[in-house]
């Protein structure tokens, strides 16, 4: 009984925990799903937004500021990815392993130091009430607030003739130029916007746990997928609408899993092996039962 | 490449509408046996022509379209547009005054999209993307009155993915959204080859109704011989990344099928059948 005990007490913490981590989830989604182009700078992108955003902090910036920064940052590295791709004919996945590893030394050069603490330092969220720190019950409030405001605008976004572009760029790469659709600057717009949501919830995450860390984006990718395999198997992704909510759900229901998982004993370690192999299995699944032809059956969907 | 082979309609003194002047394309980086899918290509075009280019597999038609659409550089040559030179223009930045329905519907269109969104899309081609909602209800209202001549039933399946249209729909709809910023120049590429007898009929009786309704300036390339006799004012052929013949006017509408094969020898086993 203890054990479920332990688990029912950290639900709420794990879902505010889940919110924060949905901004992330989100900037995963936008290229996979959106531009149908696999990013892995998030990886880099994520602990990119939180080193900034502590550095500056550390420097006497206003919060608010410093995560605005953060944002414009994992903009610049979403958008450094694209231009590798674009520019030199590097498969996107490369790209973006070239990306996030070439961040690891800058997030470095950005704090100094390998951690930063950043307990006694101002945040966002003392700036909106000192209390959020405290009530979990307030954190989740101030989370899902920031979470529904993000919903709201990609979905108006992804509405507009802008929006409209973006898409028909993942979706049909070879007819948006004859739309007069330019596909390199719309795979900038996406993977800039995709990075900058994902290092946008690398600041939350370091401002609400009090310190950074230049290790902070390991595996991210994976719990990210996993968050969005979930989501999307749940909410489906027939719509936009359903689109855009699969990661917020999924991220919901992906760290209660982990949560579950860690007060049923499973070592932290552990739990990296076990998501792979949940996401290989969640991937792999479908075209295994399409019969083995899946590298065909891609050509057509 | 004799230049008053290819002078066609274009009047003395008018700036024609499009000018293709020594088009040249070899594929495969110049390696040693490559052939030049064009080999000097002169071309002129009149307001409101509608030429349409034959010729065997392998003749250059599709490298041409492509060309004049700006999906590839030309090794030589030059483009120009009611006389501005669009020769280094990029593609996306030709599409506002050439459009193009493709061979292939699953090109044409963006299947995971809406009907209404494919031509909210259409309808801002050459013009910027802004932040504004691309859908609204009097644009609602104007496609379903661009749909509703296809007599195919699209102007009541606006949220319909375009995914779930048949073939023939999808290239309807494409020749929609083709024609809805007033192009200076439609490219065809093979528009109707994939569809049955009867759908290709459809879409080719839109074609010749949009285009006459709007005064367009065409281009088509068909294997159908029917198709290159019955339609236009113009008739080119290609072989081997040239133009072989060019006529117009009177001549090209007393041509028979048996002239064309007598005359110039079509041995394209393709043609025929078409024909």
């Amino acid at each position: 009984m203890t054990v479920i005990d332990a688990f029912l007490n950290l639900i709420p913490v794990t879902f505010a925990q889940s919110l924060m981590y949905s901004f992330v989830v989100m900037g995963i989604m936008i290229p996979f799903r959106l531009l149908s182009f696999p990013d892995l700078t998030s990886e880099g992108a994520f602990p990119l937004g939180g080193c900034v955003c502590a550095a500056l902090i550390l420097a006497g910036w206003n919060p608010f500021a410093a995560t605005v920064v953060a944002f414009g940052a994992g903009v610049l590295a979403g958008m450094a990815t694209a231009l590798i791709h674009l520019q030199f004919r590097l498969n996107s996945l490369l790209a973006g392993i070239l990306v996030f590893t070439a961040l690891y030394s800058v997030n470095m050069r950005v704090m100094g130091r390998s951690n930063v603490a950043l307990f006694s330092a101002d945040s966002i969220f003392l700036q909106i009430s000192p209390a959020i720190l405290g009530s979990v019950a307030l954190q989740i409030a101030v989370f899902a607030v920031l979470v529904v405001a993000m919903l709201l605008a990609l979905r108006w976004f992804l509405a507009t003739e802008a929006g409209a572009a973006l898409r028909v760029v993942g979706i049909n790469p070879d007819l948006a130029p004859s739309l007069g659709i330019n596909l390199w600057v719309w795979t900038l717009v996406g993977l800039g916007l995709a990075n900058g949501l994902s290092a946008f919830g690398g600041a939350l995450v370091v401002q609400l746990q009090g310190f950074a860390d230049i290790g902070m984006g390991m595996g991210l990718l994976i719990n990210g997928l996993a968050s969005l395999v979930i989501g999307e198997t749940v909410v489906g992704r027939q719509t936009i609408t359903r689109q855009l909510l699969a990661p917020v759900v999924g991220a919901a229901i992906y760290y209660q899993f982990v949560s579950l998982g860690l007060a049923l004993g499973l070592q932290p370690s552990d739990l990296k092996l076990v998501t792979a192999v949940f996401v290989l299995l969640t991937l792999g699944l479908p075209a295994l039962r399409r019969g083995g032809s899946s590298g065909r059956e891609k050509l057509h969907a | 490449m004799a230049a008053e082979v290819s002078a066609g309609t274009a009047k003395g003194g008018d700036t024609p509408l499009l000018a293709l002047r020594g088009l040249r394309k070899t594929f495969g980086g110049g390696l040693p046996g490559a052939r030049p899918a064009l080999d000097g290509v002169d071309l002129s075009l009149a307001p409101g022509d509608f030429a349409v280019i034959i010729g065997s597999n392998g003749a250059g038609k599709s490298t041409l379209l492509n060309s004049i659409a700006g999906t590839f550089a030309l090794d030589a040559g030059t483009i120009a547009l009611s006389g501005r030179d669009i020769t280094r223009l990029a593609g996306h930045r030709r599409a506002g005054m050439i459009t193009r329905v493709f061979q292939d519907p699953m090109i044409g269109t963006a299947a995971a999209m809406t009907i209404e969104e494919n031509l909210a899309l259409a309808e801002r081609r050459g013009q910027p993307r802004r932040l504004r909602l691309a859908l609204d209800r009097r644009r609602r209202d104007s496609y379903r009155d661009r749909l509703r001549p296809l007599a195919l039933g699209l102007e009541d399946r606006l949220t319909t993915p375009v995914a779930l249209l048949s073939g023939g729909q999808r290239q309807a709809l494409s020749l929609i959204m083709a024609v809805m910023s007033r192009p200076a120049l439609l490219l065809l590429d093979e528009h109707t080859a994939a569809l049955d007898p009867r759908t290709a009929e459809i879409v080719m009786e839109a074609t010749l109704r949009v285009v006459a309704e709007q005064g367009l300036t065409a281009l088509m390339v068909t294997h159908n011989m029917r198709q290159a006799i019955e339609t236009g004012n113009r008739l080119v052929m290609m072989d081997a990344g040239r133009i072989r013949l060019d006529i117009a006017g009177p001549e090209k509408s007393a041509l028979t099928a048996a002239d064309l094969v007598e005359k110039f020898r079509i041995d394209n086993d393709r043609m025929l059948l078409g024909s």
